[in-house]
């Protein structure tokens, strides 16, 4: 090689650009979200699905302080105790766990995460299996700020279509819960931390979603996996607290979706974990699959 | 300018490119040729990074392809044409890739333009017919204007008007002091684009030299003879060194001698040629003459690896 040839290679070319940035990785990613009519469809139904079912809940749990109200609280309903004699207030603290109203906003928190934690395998294992993966990574032949794109463009999106939904979850609930007596209003203790919390619970499925499309590359069996994770490990492991001995008992309590849950009960809510412990181990289960997607997605042919 | 020393790439067991050392010049169009399953298309991965080597290196404008500050300015590359999502648009695929160098959407509209996509930038890439793919992939290549062009087969599935316009974008570009890189399998493609030529078989490289020294270096220079003294001519010429061959009447393949030599022959012994045309080998006999020379002082090595290596698009 002569050095007027390296000389000739070094000349800028004129498309102009500043070169590879991760502000211009970000932007690409984003892009990629918003130009693909499937995924703009799928946001705004699971937008629209989390609001309803959480409207649903709002009007169920209004509808269970009602029949409360109504036969006192006794849990058999027994015609011997005295109808109308309780508050709306009284009838609100005998709602069995997991049902208190502060949890309404997340009423539809399932759905985001089913739909969300699917759209983020997707958002990688479909490069995979239409052959753009390669484009992109000849764009950003480091990989990893494609990665790291991903996952922000996954974050960002998820937690605010979670919080907003949510918020507005929150809205509808106000007057429906004003028929049955009862106030809703943002100084209800645990409303505000579960609102923000269950944001960062669905945009941290969200990554672990991200990080199962990256190591299997495949579209079915990310989902699969990740469907199992949250919706069928916990029946499971519920059942193995049936296993005699105290080591199965509390299995249940570790499972992403029941030590995420956990999170968003911030000061209520007597359980074997504490809710901070919750989201440690959620984020324990993050790192256990975005580590080795980091990992292979580094190592491997693409 | 590429320089690979000693790259090589197994999958599993299979060897599929067993380290080659080579460098692809800037200002001219390097053809890279040879028979599938030959390491094509994983030597060109390896160059962009896509496939990590098993051993060896390859550096590109003077560093390996990733630590380069802006990948698409320094290497367009064209791969695998359904490098595409299928459901996003030409437009916004272009647009997506541009976005990670800052390249601008004027930069964007221009590689539409000049390759022929402007109809059909709005529509979803996965219903473009292999033609159309491969007008996408090269815009893609030619976003960041790149210094150097690396094409797997990109003349695959384009009309004779594309093939033509293929043609002439990379020998502008190799003008211009360029690097282009390009495989394909139509061998009459390479012989009227490449200048130089790397023959590629079984992951080893079997030739590396410019395009008339394979062309020539390989064949003898033949010359056929039409004379009604066919045979009488054939006494003439037979010596040292010259090979005779008739296969038709009043027709004769001489090899050994040139024209000149043959027609002062004629003349002095006054027989009558009514043709006297020299014969260029070919690109195909030069490379089938190559690769037959490759497969053969390799067959005992090929038993043992197990069958062709992957092409792996």
């Amino acid at each position: 090689m002569s050095t007027s040839t390296t000389a000739k290679a070094a000349t800028p070319s004129t498309a102009g650009g500043a070169g590879l940035t991760f502000g211009g990785v970000l932007k690409s990613e984003w892009i990629k979200l918003r130009s693909l009519t499937s995924t703009k469809v799928l946001l705004i139904c699971t937008f629209v699905a989390v609001i309803g079912v959480g409207t649903l809940t709002a009007w169920l749990r209004g509808t269970i302080i009602e029949q409360t109200m109504k036969f006192g609280g006794a849990p058999t309903g027994l015609p011997g105790s005295s109808p109308s004699g309780m508050s709306a207030e009284a009838a609100e603290k005998t709602l069995p766990p997991g049902l208190e109203l502060y949890g309404i906003p997340n009423g539809g928190l399932q759905i985001g995460i089913l739909i969300l934690g699917s759209l983020a395998v997707l958002f990688i294992s479909s490069e995979f299996a239409t052959g753009m993966i390669r484009s992109t990574m000849t764009a950003i032949p480091k990989r990893l700020p494609a990665f790291a794109a991903k996952a922000i463009v996954l974050v960002v999106v998820s937690y605010v279509i979670t919080v907003v939904a949510a918020f507005v979850t929150f809205l509808i609930s106000i007057p429906i819960l004003h028929s049955y007596g009862i106030s809703m209003n943002l100084q209800r203790e645990g409303l505000l931390p579960a609102i923000f919390l269950g944001g960062l619970y669905v945009a941290g499925v969200a990554l672990i979603g991200l990080s199962l499309g990256t190591l299997l590359r495949n579209s079915a069996g990310g989902i699969m996996v990740l469907v199992a994770l949250f919706f069928v490990l916990p029946f499971g492991t519920q059942l193995l607290s049936l296993v005699p001995g105290k080591f199965w008992l509390h299995v249940n309590e570790y499972v992403p979706s029941v030590a995420g849950g956990r999170m968003l009960e911030i000061g209520h809510r007597d359980a074997y974990i504490d809710p901070w412990a919750g989201g440690l181990i959620f984020l324990a289960w993050i790192l256990v699959f975005l580590i080795p997607a980091v990992f292979t997605l580094k190592k491997r042919d693409v | 300018m590429i320089e690979a020393t000693n790259l090589a790439k197994k999958y599993g067991e299979k060897v599929a490119v067993a380290g080659v050392t080579f460098s692809v010049k800037p200002g001219q169009v390097t053809g890279f040729l040879g028979p599938n399953g030959a390491g094509k298309s994983t030597t060109m991965r390896m160059i962009v990074g896509l496939d990590r080597p098993t051993a060896g290196s390859v550096i590109v404008n003077g560093r390996p392809y990733a630590e380069h500050r802006d990948p698409l300015h320094q290497v367009g590359a064209l791969l695998d044409a359904k490098a595409v999502h299928t459901s996003r648009s030409a437009y916004n695929h272009l647009l997506a890739m541009a976005a990670t160098h800052s390249i601008s959407t004027t930069r964007v509209n221009e590689v539409i333009e000049m390759t022929g996509l402007a109809e059909v930038a709005k529509k979803k890439a996965g219903g473009f017919s292999l033609g159309m793919g491969q007008r996408l992939g090269i815009a893609a290549a030619l976003l960041g204007d790149p210094q150097t062009l690396i094409l797997d087969e990109p003349v695959n599935g384009l009309d004779p008007e594309g093939v033509l316009w293929v043609r002439n974008l990379v020998k502008y570009l190799a003008g211009q002091g360029k690097t282009v890189f390009l495989s394909s399998h139509l061998m009459s493609e390479m012989a009227q684009t490449a200048d130089h030529l790397i023959v590629i078989g079984r992951g080893r490289i079997i030739a590396d030299a410019p395009i008339k020294d394979i062309i020539a270096g390989k064949q003898q220079t033949r010359t056929r003879i039409r004379s009604q003294q066919v045979s009488e001519l054939a006494d003439l010429l037979a010596g040292e060194g010259v090979s005779l061959n008739s296969s038709e009447n009043e027709t004769l393949e001489v090899s050994g001698l040139d024209a000149h030599q043959i027609a002062r022959i004629a003349l002095d012994n006054r027989v009558l040629i009514y043709e006297l045309t020299p014969l260029n080998a070919s690109l195909e006999e030069a490379y089938f003459d190559l690769t037959k020379d490759e497969v053969e002082f390799h067959s005992h090595s090929l038993a043992n690896s197990g069958g062709p290596a992957p092409e792996g698009n």
